[in-house]
């Protein structure tokens, strides 16, 4: 346990740098923000002291930076400059359709991912292994816009087995699909050199000799020593899924957290992008957080190393 | 006695994009019931693959070309082993064949617990229930005599020792009773005192409850041969060149293979050394190249950011001892005994905790790395495994130059032709400078790792294990090398090894480590004739000879302790055969005491005696 006790204490000043920089950057790119919210109409001067003061942008950058760290850790984190709401209240809103998507990618591309890697790793260099390392390649190289037309072109449309949009369930189909096919092609390569490389490991050897069957040898004695790099790349990608895909949110019309940073970003919204920045690190540190643990359960070995 | 095995006309071959090399050519031979049949040969020589083609274990591009392999099978019925499905095969495997194989550290499943890997095979042929599984589970352990086997079974790989694992091993190949049980080299990754462990253990359930079973032993030790086996095949190229019984192979071998193989053993150039009575010089040397004193080393053991640990690995303790002009010091002991590092401390590759260096009476052990720089030019080291030590990018010139131009010790053109003759003086070709390591053989490469050494003009060198990865033939080319080298080059060395029949071939005087310790130290003759410490007498009762006398062998118990936590008093009370009163009670200091001229033993035993 005090391997993860460790490791919390490090998420404090991994927060801490995460937002300076944010904030630092923020304030050297050009552009005033002032300047985005008036959207390009002509504003006396008066009232851009006005929206300048209500922002809090009157003040010296240095207090600002300052303010924000107490507000922080005081759990608030300002509100946006443009909708004038508490930031946490609109990260909460979008959070949900975004959990929802990066769910059901992580499920179509663990279960198509292990599946084709193992399909591949247990007969290297057969047809079968090439035939769905293409498919995995094309899964990591198509980019997901054009297989989201597609999917909505080919289902919703012509065939018309799914809605396109809407609430629930059915309605995230396809962009689970479209999010998870990047997820599945890395699994599935991964797993794949991992599964090879581990069959030709000594103890396998030695389940044959027990005259242990093809299939136990993999279910029993391989996967579970494949797992570890797949495990950290599960990790890597679902990372990236819950703190937003914007593209597949794009194409299917959805909110989600990425929609919202890229709003943010481009409207120079310095508390939402902060707020947002905030929310992802954590979510990466305890994504981070949670691999490790699984490295544990996997691995005897990484567990007798933290006791000591 | 029935055949239990008949193997005849098997060819196998390896396929690659550039055709098919034969790796067995018509091999026939059978085992008898209950009979111990060793294989011996040198690497390549298609040992494993006679085994694997037996198992129906070969990897995917090798492959029974044509040939048969009938086992009798526990139904007393004859199986073509060769004509049968992977399921089928399957059925025999580890039920009437099973095998222990040669690496215990990787040859159990690191994810699943030792007693899990047991089970797995008694429940697989046996259809028994689970909980009648278990007993035969924990029966096996105390059979292959592991201690605690209850707390052991729940355990994984990595918390057992080497030699543990090995039991395990073991422990998996009895599990169901098999016919025959294939043993592929299951010792020679382990130390000379485990190593005797288990061979005892092997010879003791040969006499007891296995008395059907027959062992096929995979081995390049010939003395293991004449300690356990009743026949021997010589394999040489994917040949058998002879077979018989041992006694008669090794008293008058016919084929002249099997005798070279014989006469290259060090115990047998030792003999014929003493018969020439070339004894070796005895020259008054007093000439002290190297002088080491009251020499530790100690790595702190790392707990982390936020605790200052006060544990540490005490790998070299007090050690003193020198080392006289041309002549050989070597220092020997079990893995985990500290000889290594104690080799990279003398030139300083690892910081001493605190003691001395002396060398050329020079005190080298403050020396800044600049200062060390021109040491290192005298004292060079030759690494065991010469692939890893050699740059795979580099042809041997470069490798060969780089030294010489760091130490600027002549130009280009000149080291070029220095060069040549070196690497003639190592018995390679000059064409060798152009080629890169990978196209060389395992004693071509150490030769070209001598080669490296001496580029420097070094006088001293150390010579950590250079001939612990070749085979015995090569082995003995490399000693020879070694000594000219010494002769012409006017060399002082050490020598490390674990295995004491080089150590006596090659070395004037030995020293003895023990969790790191000198524990004994003399002369070579006389520490061969006439050891003094009990640890040195386990050492050399425990190497299989092929000349040996049937006499009965010093067994130390179990494994080297911690060097973390060694233990108090005499750090080898806890596996002394025969420990006096006060050596249990672990009061007694370590250090050396010269009980005849030239030979130093530790107190604690010098007293005993």
């Amino acid at each position: 346990m005090n391997f993860f006790l460790k490791k919390l204490l490090i998420v404090i000043p991994t927060l801490y740098i995460a937002w300076t920089v944010v904030f630092v950057t923020l304030n050297i790119i050009p552009g005033d923000p002032v300047n985005l919210m008036l959207g390009g109409r002509p504003a006396s001067d008066e009232v851009r002291e006005n929206v300048r003061k209500n922002l809090g942008l009157d003040k010296p950058v240095l207090e600002r930076y300052g303010s924000f760290l107490v507000n922080a850790t005081k759990g608030d984190l300002g509100k946006s400059y443009l909708t004038r709401q508490p930031v946490t209240k609109m990260i909460k809103e979008n959070m949900m359709p975004t959990i929802e998507l990066s769910i059901g990618g992580l499920i179509f591309g663990v279960f198509f991912g292990v599946l084709f890697g193992i399909f591949a790793g247990t007969k290297p260099n057969s047809i079968r292994d090439t035939i769905s390392m293409i498919i995995a390649l094309c899964g990591i190289s198509l980019p997901s816009f054009w297989i989201g037309m597609m999917l909505i072109y080919i289902f919703g449309t012509t065939l018309g087995w799914v809605p396109i949009v809407g609430d629930g369930f059915v309605s995230l189909i396809l962009p689970s699909i479209s999010v998870g096919l990047f997820f599945a092609g890395g699994m599935a390569r991964l797993t794949r050199s991992s599964l090879v490389d581990v069959l030709n490991q000594d103890y396998i050897r030695t389940a044959r000799s027990k005259g242990i069957s093809k299939y136990n040898i993999i279910l029993k004695h391989s996967l579970r020593n494949a797992m570890i790099p797949p495990v950290t790349l599960l990790g890597i990608q679902f990372g990236l899924l819950i703190t937003g895909a914007v593209i597949t949110e794009e194409v299917f019309a959805r909110p989600g957290l990425g929609q919202l940073l890229l709003q943010a970003i481009l409207a120079k919204d310095i508390p939402l992008v902060q707020a947002l920045v905030v929310y992802m690190t954590a979510v990466y540190i305890f994504l981070n957080l949670i691999v490790d643990f699984t490295y544990g359960i996997i691995d005897p070995r990484i567990r007798l190393e933290r006791k000591n | 006695m029935e055949d239990l095995l008949k193997v005849s006309n098997l060819n196998t071959e390896f396929k690659s994009d550039y055709g098919s090399k034969p790796a067995l050519n018509n091999i026939s031979f059978n085992i008898k019931e209950g009979e111990v049949l060793a294989l011996v040969g040198e690497s390549g020589s298609g040992k494993t693959v006679t085994s694997l083609s037996i198992m129906g274990l070969l990897p995917n591009n090798a492959s029974v070309e044509n040939g048969e392999i009938t086992l009798l099978s526990k139904k007393n019925k004859e199986i073509n082993i060769l004509n049968l499905s992977d399921e089928k095969h399957n059925e025999i495997r580890g039920n009437d064949i099973s095998m222990v194989f040669q690496e215990p550290m990787t040859c159990l499943n690191p994810t699943m617990t030792v007693g899990e890997q047991i089970l797995e095979v008694i429940i697989r042929h046996k259809k028994i229930s689970k909980i009648n599984a278990k007993k035969e589970m924990i029966g096996l352990l105390e059979l292959v005599e592991i201690p605690d086997p209850i707390q052991r079974s729940i355990e994984y790989p990595h918390q057992l020792s080497g030699g543990m694992r090995q039991r395990i091993m073991i422990a998996i190949a009895l599990a169901c009773s098999p016919k025959l049980i294939i043993a592929d080299e299951p010792t020679s990754a382990l130390d000379v005192t485990i190593q005797a462990q288990l061979l005892e253990l092997l010879k003791k359930l040969k006499n007891s409850i296995v008395t059907k079973t027959s062992i096929l032993f995979i081995t390049h030790d010939l003395g293991i041969v004449k300690e356990l086996a009743d026949r021997v095949i010589v394999m040489y190229q994917g040949k058998i060149v002879e077979e018989g019984n041992v006694l008669d192979v090794f008293e008058n071998p016919k084929h002249s293979y099997t005798n070279n193989l014989i006469q290259s053993l060090p115990e047998f150039k030792i003999e014929k050394r003493k018969q020439k009575k070339i004894i070796k010089k005895e020259t008054n040397n007093k000439n002290i190249i190297l002088s080491i004193k009251n020499l530790y080393k100690e790595f702190p053991v790392d707990k982390g950011i936020f605790k200052q640990s006060n544990e540490s690995v005490k790998a070299v303790q007090n050690v003193s001892l020198n080392v006289r002009q041309n002549k050989i010091l070597g220092l020997v002991g079990e893995s985990g005994s500290g000889k290594s590092t104690l080799g990279k401390t003398i030139i300083k590759l690892i910081e001493p905790t605190s003691g001395k260096i002396n060398f050329k009476n020079q005190d080298i052990s403050n020396f800044n790395r600049q200062k060390m720089q021109n040491i290192r030019q005298k004292i060079q080291m030759i690494f065991q495994d010469p692939f890893a030590s050699l740059n795979p990018r580099k042809n041997i010139l470069d490798t060969l130059m780089e030294p010489i131009l760091v130490h600027k010790l002549m130009k280009k053109n000149e080291a070029t032709e220095y060069i040549k003759q070196i690497i003639n003086d190592v018995g390679l070709p000059i064409e060798s400078l152009i080629r890169f390591p990978h196209e060389f053989s395992g004693g071509q490469r150490q030769r070209i790792g001598i080669a490296r050494a001496l580029v420097l003009k070094p006088e001293f060198i150390i010579a950590d294990e250079p001939v612990s990865a070749l085979d015995v033939s090569i082995q003995a080319q490399v000693l020879n090398l070694l000594e000219t080298i010494k002769e012409t080059y006017n060399l002082t060395m050490i020598f490390i090894s674990h295995d004491l029949s080089v150590i006596e071939y090659f070395c004037d005087e030995v020293a003895v480590m023990y969790l790191g310790h000198i524990v004994e130290m003399a002369p070579v003759n006389e520490l061969f004739s006439n050891p003094k410490h009990s640890y040195t007498k386990a050492l050399l009762s425990a190497v299989p000879k092929v000349k040996a006398k049937k006499t009965n062998k010093i067994l130390i118990k179990g494994d080297i302790p911690s060097p973390i936590n060694p233990p108090s008093g005499c750090v080898f009370r806890t596996r002394c055969p025969n420990p006096g009163i006060e050596c249990k009670g672990g009061d007694i200091k370590m250090g050396l005491v010269e009980v005849e001229p030239n030979h130093w033993v530790d107190q604690c035993c010098a007293k005993l005696n």
